[in-house]
């Protein structure tokens, strides 16, 4: 075989990625439920894995060819397709031993359509993985994000889980039976209401009875870094949909203590932005300047949409 | 029938510490089978289609003073479990280094007994510790089962002696932890693992659904009985084909068993062997593990310990 059949014949991508624990966890964090379908595509830029649920949630995994020690891409257009996201965190999972630095190489396509992993930091110890793909049968939606108004709705919070976990703890202190408490706000709504002046964000679940948090910028800057709001709008979102844009990021995400930025866009779209280290999780970290932020080249992405609920 | 012993500090340490934090891994219930020179561990040796698994000790590494009599031979046998012995023997040990004075002072008996408990009218079984501590002494009641009777020590020797035979190829894992650490992860992804070990030193694991192949290969590694030169073109080639090919040249067996089982079989870690072996009996009865014991401070092996374990296997696969 002469060395251009074989270059014609190079998978879509092959890369290669010090940092395994960094990509499960950042995968981790849309792994709202046990079996998940998920759409992988491709580009030059880099790898955007996409989770969706109901047709009103949707999170998006932006890995950028950044992240990679080693990103060739061949392919023309954006190849994509559909895999497991169970499996794939399960089996990247696997690979990453702690105390060890684990490099790994992944390839797409193998010979029949896999996604092949394998290690290849070690010449006598090498794990390996081929994970079958599907094409992707639906075309997700596209979310086409847009400001509501002039300037963007959004406000930044620490630990975007603060508010809701401490609305369920409120409501349990209130006397309401814990299971009855989840049940009804798993069918339920949670409604957020942002204003401008007091600059505040109000957090209202209903059930059998009310229950209201109201957050002002001023008195929670601990808590909320960044507001910013010119008129005031109040849009509902199903609980467990929220509850699944914050609570599946891993502990070590939390600890680490970005902000969490929520922005609201027209229609009410509700947009949540993580951002999740894929540093190498070394003693030191190299890629922390001297201003304590990591490269930007470290970081994954990582956005869930929610659509609001429409009055009736 | 009667069994009589004194526990030496370093069995008791054996015990607590190592063996039976292992042996509890393993399973609730094990059967304790004393003979003249050894006390036995058995798991699932009877019954069950459970990990087989075997810690033999002889007297002299566990007791001194080792009084034992029956009428089958001085052989007793009895099921007990594991988590209240291993109780007993550390609530022994802390009234022990609580008011110990000295290596005699302290000294840990053990002895079959059968009492009456209260709101029984029949006397039972136990296997009772006694603690002589400097002012105190505890007792500690084990519950036993019945002795087994003649027929049943017949067959649980017999089964213990149709579990020694020895792989003919086996392959030493140096880093049992970097093992244990894959397959608990593997576990999330199926249930059946496929063991292949070649002649070459390879020892190659590996889930296969119809979703998923998740498979490690350790290569290199030291080989004990059968061996071969690994053919160099294999070099190249990727793990599943090198297992494929090295089985077809009858260089390789592999098996199929439970990964919750292989995963069981590595907490014997907890026993601190030095070395541990796998290899697949011959007809591919079972895959065996063998865990080796040094003379502490030598690289010599330690013969009065011996520990191993028998994983049933699913398929009887190629062989």
């Amino acid at each position: 075989m002469s060395s251009s059949a074989v270059e014609a014949e190079a998978p879509d991508l092959v890369c290669q990625l010090d940092s395994v624990q960094g990509m499960v966890d950042a995968l981790s964090a849309v792994r709202w439920k046990r079996h998940q379908d998920a759409v992988v595509e491709l580009s030059e830029h880099g790898v955007v894995l996409i989770v969706e649920d109901t047709g009103c949630l949707q999170a998006k995994v932006y890995l950028q060819r950044e992240l990679f020690v080693r990103y060739e891409y061949h392919a023309e257009g954006r190849p994509r397709f559909g895999v497991s996201l169970g499996l794939f965190v399960d089996c990247l999972n696997s690979f990453s031993a702690p105390g060890r630095s684990s490099m790994i190489e992944i390839q797409y396509p193998g010979p029949d359509m896999q996604l092949l992993i394998k290690s290849v930091d070690s010449l006598d110890a090498c794990i390996y993985a081929e994970i079958r793909t599907r094409i992707p049968d639906t075309i997700s939606w596209d979310y086409n994000f847009e400001p509501a108004g002039s300037t963007p709705l959004t406000f930044t919070v620490k630990l975007f889980q603060t508010p809701l976990l401490s609305s369920i703890k409120k409501m349990i202190l209130h006397g309401w039976n814990v299971h009855f408490c989840f049940k009804i706000l798993l069918g339920s709504s949670i409604q957020i209401n942002l204003q401008p002046d007091p600059p505040c964000i109000t957090f209202k679940g209903e059930g059998h009875g009310d229950l209201q948090i109201d957050f002002t910028y001023y008195v929670n800057t601990d808590l909320v870094i960044a507001f910013h709001c010119d008129c005031q709008v109040s849009y509902r979102y199903k609980y467990k949909f929220l509850r699944a844009t914050t609570s599946n990021l891993p502990s070590s995400v939390i600890k680490d203590n970005r902000g969490s930025k929520l922005t609201i866009g027209r229609g009410g779209m509700l947009k949540v932005q993580h951002l999740v280290s894929v540093a190498r999780s070394a003693t030191s970290h190299p890629h922390i300047d001297s201003a304590g932020h990591q490269q930007p080249s470290r970081i994954a992405y990582i956005e869930f949409f929610v659509k609001s609920e429409v009055d009736e | 029938m009667k069994f009589k012993a004194f526990l030496t500090e370093h069995g008791v340490n054996l015990l607590e510490r190592r063996f039976l934090p292992a042996l509890d891994k393993m399973g609730k219930i094990c059967h304790l089978f004393l003979t003249r020179d050894h006390a036995i561990f058995l798991h699932n040796l009877l019954n069950g289609d459970g990990v087989q698994c075997i810690a033999q000790f002889r007297k002299e590494a566990l007791f001194d003073d080792y009084r034992i009599s029956s009428q089958n031979e001085d052989r007793i046998a009895f099921a007990i479990d594991v988590s209240l012995l291993l109780r007993a023997v550390r609530s022994s040990v802390s009234i022990c280094t609580e008011f110990g004075n000295g290596p005699s002072a302290n000294r840990l008996q053990i002895k079959l007994v059968k009492k009456l408990p209260l709101n029984c009218t029949q006397p039972m079984p136990f296997l009772t510790f006694e603690t002589k501590g400097y002012k105190s002494a505890v007792i500690q009641d084990v519950p036993i089962s019945k002795p087994l009777s003649r027929a049943q020590v017949l067959e649980l020797q017999t089964a213990l002696e149709l579990a020694q035979d020895i792989p003919r190829t086996l392959v030493q894992v140096p880093d049992s932890n970097q093992l244990q650490n894959f397959v608990e992860r593997m576990k999330q992804v199926g249930d059946l693992l496929n063991v292949s070990i070649s002649k070459y030193g390879d020892l190659h694991v590996q889930i296969s659904t119809t979703l998923i192949t998740l498979g490690a290969e350790f290569r290199k590694l030291l080989v004990i009985g059968e061996q071969a030169e690994a053919p160099s073109d294999d070099r190249n080639q990727s793990a599943q084909t090198r297992s494929e090919r090295a089985i077809s040249r009858g260089d390789a067996q592999r098996v199929q068993v439970s990964v919750k089982h292989f995963s069981r079989s590595l907490h014997c870690h907890l026993a601190k062997p030095d070395c541990t072996f796998y290899g697949i009996a011959p007809h591919g009865s079972c895959l065996t593990v063998i865990f080796q014991f040094f003379i502490p401070g030598t690289h010599q092996t330690d013969k009065s310990i011996s520990l191993h374990c028998r994983l049933p296997v699913l398929d009887p696969g190629s062989s």
